[in-house]
């Protein structure tokens, strides 16, 4: 067995090279190939090839320094102190070798690709994908919960002090509110380590506030990663201030930059064309019902959350009218449940397109895409918006077409599938299935069709 | 290896008198002005004590290694200093510290001198030595093993 290491510390005179001795005895004493890159004042010595690192099982990092792990795409990474190694390098080598290594598969494949391409294309995609890991648990987290809550009834929640108000608290005022937070903080972390997460999280808070969604959060995520980046390079400190930077200087200017541009230069747009797409859709009614239906889906599957799918659904709400069924507001919730229920359709019947957490994650979207959360559909469109979100469109598009085609409605604003067994809530209830099963069917073969292997 | 350039029989102290981290230290930089390898003492000394703030330079096995990169620094330095007694060093191992290897580093300095010196940080790793420094009757001797 292989590992790699790189020892790093500030003043790279002594621990540095401790550490990395230490690593090597203990490395040969028990049997392991080890190879050590040290970081120290002269420079970097005995520096990882390409090669050294595709072979290794594990990378350890043992630096107080910021090391840069851009080399290391795709695999396991063991990140300590630099004195944790002088201290216990037999320990350090001992998890190295028991680590849990995931997706082995995958992370040789990354490291292969990387040799052929240029850097610059894989940084990115690791970066959104980072965010993305880090996101899934709070979909599942707070979508499931969610979903509890409707099951003491669609509006149980209103309910103060009930549990069902609690749950909705927990899972929809929590863990949903922390969702594009958590995806844009890591993708800022992933670009620009711990000085990153300030103005990631901030950003994509913003995002949530400004309406702007996760694709707003991916934004705010990467203009957060590589102003921390610029910031790190240009600002040069006497010595003396140097512990200024990672606690005030970075933390408050990169969150003032990204702060400003996300309610300055996002916002506007984008209750704007929140706007216009709310007139826009007021003026169409009369319009062919069918290509309303068209329209209405493609909107909802677009930006998931953000401007073009609140005015949608928002549309669709204002259209119910008490004790009236809506087929708008049936095109509305069916176009909103085939982007999850297609996903995780997608997740089973394709495997080889999903990392194996993504495959996990699809258990708990059935259940999202049910209870007309597509928020589930997030972390997938996130992790590879140009293939997924044509995909839920399209999908969507065809569910809501249908609904309209077959006069289905409904009346109530929220619910999912569970609403088709209440009396009354929905007409045409055989046909509206059929829509929304034909949408999600759709929906999960155009990602067939268009998202590559993950492995090719 | 050479070490002549960086450590001289003067700058080994086989017994040392301090019997705290902070004493320890002030007695060991003194030897280094003394020796004429600073231009600015109190700066340098303010450096060692900063980075010791990070976390402590007592490494555990009974070492410590004091050191800071400071333009209070002429030329690049070691003193070895040695307490049989043992002093408490705040290390990893919450044992008391016996050799102490301050070194000193100017802001701008050849890599030749940064490589020797991380040369004996990784030989101190080895417990074949720090034994034979422990038994070691004089300084040239100390000298001598370093050099190896």
């Amino acid at each position: 067995m292989r590992i790699v290491a790189v020892t790093s510390c500030p003043t790279g005179i002594a621990h540095t090279y401790m550490a990395a001795e230490a690593l090597e005895m203990a490395a040969k004493e028990m049997g392991v190939d080890i190879k050590v890159e040290t970081q120290g004042s002269v420079g970097a010595e005995n520096q990882l090839t390409q090669a050294d690192i595709k072979e290794a099982r594990v990378v350890i990092i043992a630096a107080d320094t910021n090391v840069s792990k851009d080399r290391f795409v795709g695999k396991t990474i063991i990140e300590v102190p630099v004195k944790e190694a002088i201290k216990d390098a037999k320990g350090l080598i001992e998890r190295a070798k028991n680590i849990n290594v995931e997706n082995k598969n995958i992370s040789e494949d990354l490291s292969s690709v990387k040799e052929e391409k240029s850097t610059e294309k894989k940084g990115p995609y690791k970066h959104l994908m980072t965010g993305v890991s880090y996101m899934i648990p709070f979909v599942a987290a707070g979508g499931i919960l969610i979903a509890i809550s409707f099951a003491f009834g669609i509006l149980a929640f209103k309910e103060e002090g009930t549990l069902a108000a609690a749950l909705m608290q927990i899972g929809g005022g929590s863990a949903f509110a922390l969702m594009v937070p958590i995806l844009a903080g890591f993708i800022a972390f992933s670009i620009a380590d711990r000085p990153g997460l300030v103005p990631g999280m901030v950003g994509g808070m913003l995002a949530t506030s400004l309406n702007a969604g996760f694709l707003g959060g991916i934004i705010a995520g990467f203009l957060a990663g590589y102003t921390v980046e610029f910031l790190k390079k240009t600002i040069k400190l006497p010595k003396s201030l140097a512990g200024l930077m990672p606690v005030i200087i970075l933390p408050v200017l990169s969150s003032l930059v990204v702060g400003l541009v996300m309610v300055f230069v996002i916002g506007k747009p984008v209750s704007a064309i929140n706007v216009a797409m709310a007139t826009w859709l007021g003026n169409l009614s009369g319009t062919n019902s069918a290509l309303l239906g068209i329209i209405i889906g493609l909107m909802m599957a677009s930006d998931m959350g953000g401007p073009v799918n609140k005015a949608a659904y928002a549309f669709g709400v204002g259209t119910l009218v008490a004790g009236q069924t809506s087929m708008v507001m049936a095109a509305v919730m069916a176009a909103g449940i085939t982007p999850p229920l297609g996903i995780a359709l997608a997740t089973v019947i394709a495997k080889n397109k999903f990392t194996s957490q993504e495959r996990e994650a699809g258990k708990a979207v059935w259940a999202l895409g049910a209870a007309f959360i597509t928020e589930g559909a997030i972390p997938f469109a996130a992790a590879d918006p140009f293939k997924v979100i044509p995909s839920t469109m399209v999908g969507a598009a065809v569910a809501g077409a249908l609904s309209m085609v077959f006069k289905a409605g409904l009346a109530v604003p929220h619910g999912g599938i569970f609403v088709l067994l209440i009396p009354n809530a929905v007409t045409n209830v055989g046909l509206y299935a059929v829509s929304i099963v034909v949408g999600t069917i759709v929906t999960a073969l155009m990602i067939l069709a268009l998202k590559k292997d993950i492995n090719k | 290896m050479n070490l002549n350039e960086l450590l001289t029989v003067k700058q080994i102290k086989l017994e040392l008198t301090s019997k705290t981290k902070e004493d320890v230290i002030i007695e060991m930089v003194k030897i280094l002005d003394e020796n004429n390898r600073l231009i600015d003492k109190d700066k340098y000394l303010q450096a060692v004590i900063d980075r010791e703030k990070e976390f402590s330079t007592g490494i555990g096995m009974g070492i410590a290694i004091p050191h800071g990169k400071s333009s209070g620094v002429k030329e690049p330095a070691l003193i070895f200093g040695r307490s049989v007694a043992g002093i408490d060093y705040e290390s990893m191992d919450d044992e008391p510290a016996h050799l102490f290897f301050l070194i000193a580093v100017p802001e701008e300095s050849s890599n030749e001198h940064l490589k020797i010196l991380s040369q004996i940080s990784r030989k101190l790793m080895h417990k074949e030595l720090r034994d034979s420094l422990m038994k070691a009757s004089n300084e040239q001797e100390v000298i001598t093993l370093l050099n190896q």
